[in-house]
């Protein structure tokens, strides 16, 4: 028999109302999966579905109405430092101080995840991005591909069992989406970590995860592999679609 | 508490302070030219009144420079991962708020010392006062202006995650506010009565009552003291609930992820 996956995230019946009283807009509306080892989820849904609220949920930043989050079996609440120091974040909604170089800045992080052999684990992570040459460079003088190349390796700095990632490639070119997809494919199988993925480019996403939830209106509306869902919504298809599934689902 | 986490945000400032020419100018410009200016008024107005004037002035002047910068420090370094975008990095880390405002603290606390030694050396040489006569009841004042600095800077940094980015200036605003009924420069005796009873109420108006006390009489006032850490102790207290009440509201409305 197969062993049971180890599961490092669950989410369950999760609730975020906003407004008044919390009596508000409803973010996210009693949603509940899991993410196992090694699992990539990807996140789908378009703007204001509630993605990030449940990312940031999942960070503590933002504090649940109703339900339950357990990281690696615990509650996030009691076990906080704990439980961040096998999580990491990258979005491109933020960015690493702009005025500290490449290497500052990671050293700065590598201490606040207590990492150990910090000038080794940083080399290491530079030089599979690609970006060792600029380890001297001012952030402020980065391109933008080359700025979020370096929120991966923050990321990855404490090789993470759970990664979140929220659109961590918006509005990268086709060449530097490609590059990154790669390599966050290359570090997770080599360190078997799980990941949330959200992001709007469908390709990435094909690209990326084993399993998909898409979410509307603070609800899960359809789940499951990239080509089973292509089949669920569509019927018929042979490969992946997803942006097509995308488009059927925001509409219908 | 873990001390690698806290290293980690001094060692953000450090290498801010490096490539940031004005981290290093309000730390050093600001309290060369208000002590310039102070000194030269108070060398004329000394001249025309009495000698014991530039000693109150400058002292004076001194001790509020400690309050101030400390107090300003504090909020401005928050705001520097808000404007920069790298606070959810930060937030997002297993480094818990306590250790985030005790690395604020250290990088303030450093500062200030180059401040003070900076200024004091200035006033020695240039107007002849010097700050050490006030004796082991220096280390006294500066407890008191420090911890007072701190609950005022913490509430500030919960304003900031109260109102966001827009409060940000308040951040050099807030301590002005109090400066008048301070009594920094003029005993308290000076102000109306309403005013003066809004100053008892204040720590470091005690601090600046008990500087003048020693310059004057060579007499350090516990009973001043005293009443200035009870009332910092209570500040202090609020200021801590106050943040923490703070945090949890803005964790429940999502105000804080908007710091983005």
């Amino acid at each position: 028999m197969a062993k049971k996956a180890e599961v490092v995230l669950e989410v369950e019946n999760l609730t975020k109302r906003f407004g008044p009283l919390g009596s508000g807009f409803v973010a996210v509306d009693n949603i509940s999966f899991n993410v196992a080892r090694g699992q990539v989820l990807g996140f789908l849904g378009p703007n204001g579905a509630g993605k990030s609220t449940t990312i940031f949920c999942i960070l503590g930043l933002i504090e649940k109405d109703s339900g339950q989050i357990k990281i690696f079996g615990k509650e996030f609440s009691q076990h906080r430092s704990q439980i961040l120091q096998d999580i990491n974040y990258a979005s491109n909604e933020t960015q690493l101080p702009w005025n500290l170089t490449v290497w500052e800045n990671l050293l700065v992080f590598a201490h606040l995840y207590n990492i150990n052999n910090v000038r080794k684990r940083i080399t290491e992570l530079l030089d599979v991005f690609e970006i060792s040459d600029l380890k001297r460079d001012m952030v402020r003088d980065l391109s933008t591909g080359q700025r979020a190349r370096l929120s991966l390796v923050k990321a990855f700095l404490n090789k993470p069992k759970l990664l979140l990632l929220d659109e961590p490639m918006a509005s990268m070119d086709p060449d530097v989406v490609d590059k990154g997809i790669n390599l966050i494919k290359r570090l997770q199988k080599e360190e078997q970590m799980s990941i949330v993925y959200t992001s709007h480019n469908m390709w990435e996403i094909e690209e990326i995860a084993n399993d998909i939830i898409f979410i509307n209106h603070g609800k899960i509306v359809a789940k499951g592999s990239p080509i089973d869902l292509t089949k669920k919504v569509l019927g018929g298809a042979k490969e992946p679609n997803l942006r097509e599934v995308f488009i059927h689902i925001t509409r219908s | 508490m873990n001390p690698r986490r806290i290293h980690a945000i001094v060692l953000r400032h450090y290498f801010l302070s490096i490539h940031q020419m004005e981290r290093f100018f309000d730390a050093f410009l600001y309290p060369v030219l208000v002590l310039l200016l102070w000194g030269f008024l108070s060398t004329y107005i000394g001249s025309i009144k009495s000698s014991g004037l530039i000693a109150f002035l400058l002292g004076g002047l001194i001790l509020w420079v400690i309050f101030e910068r400390v107090n300003t420090d504090l909020g401005l370094s928050f705001m520097y991962d808000v404007w920069e975008r790298n606070i959810i990095n930060v937030l997002s880390s297993p480094i818990t708020f306590v250790e985030f405002i005790a690395g604020l603290v250290i990088v303030g606390l450093s500062k200030i010392v180059f401040s003070f030694i900076l200024m004091a050396v200035m006033a020695s040489i240039f107007y002849n006062f010097h700050i050490t006569t006030l004796g082991f009841s220096l280390a006294l004042f500066a407890i008191n202006l420090i911890i007072f600095a701190w609950s005022f800077g913490i509430f500030n940094l919960a304003l900031i995650f109260r109102f966001g980015h827009s409060i940000g200036p308040i951040t050099w605003i807030l301590p002005f506010l109090l400066q008048p009924f301070s009594a920094v420069f003029y005993p308290i005796t000076v102000l109306p009565e309403f005013f003066q009873r809004v100053a008892w109420f204040l720590p470091i108006s005690h601090v600046f009552e008990g500087m003048r006390g020693v310059l004057s009489s060579h007499e350090f006032d516990y009973n001043q003291f005293f009443v200035a850490l009870i009332l910092n102790l209570i500040y202090f207290g609020v200021s801590i609930a106050f943040f923490y009440l703070t945090l949890v509201g803005v964790k429940k409305s999502g105000r804080l992820v908007k710091l983005i």
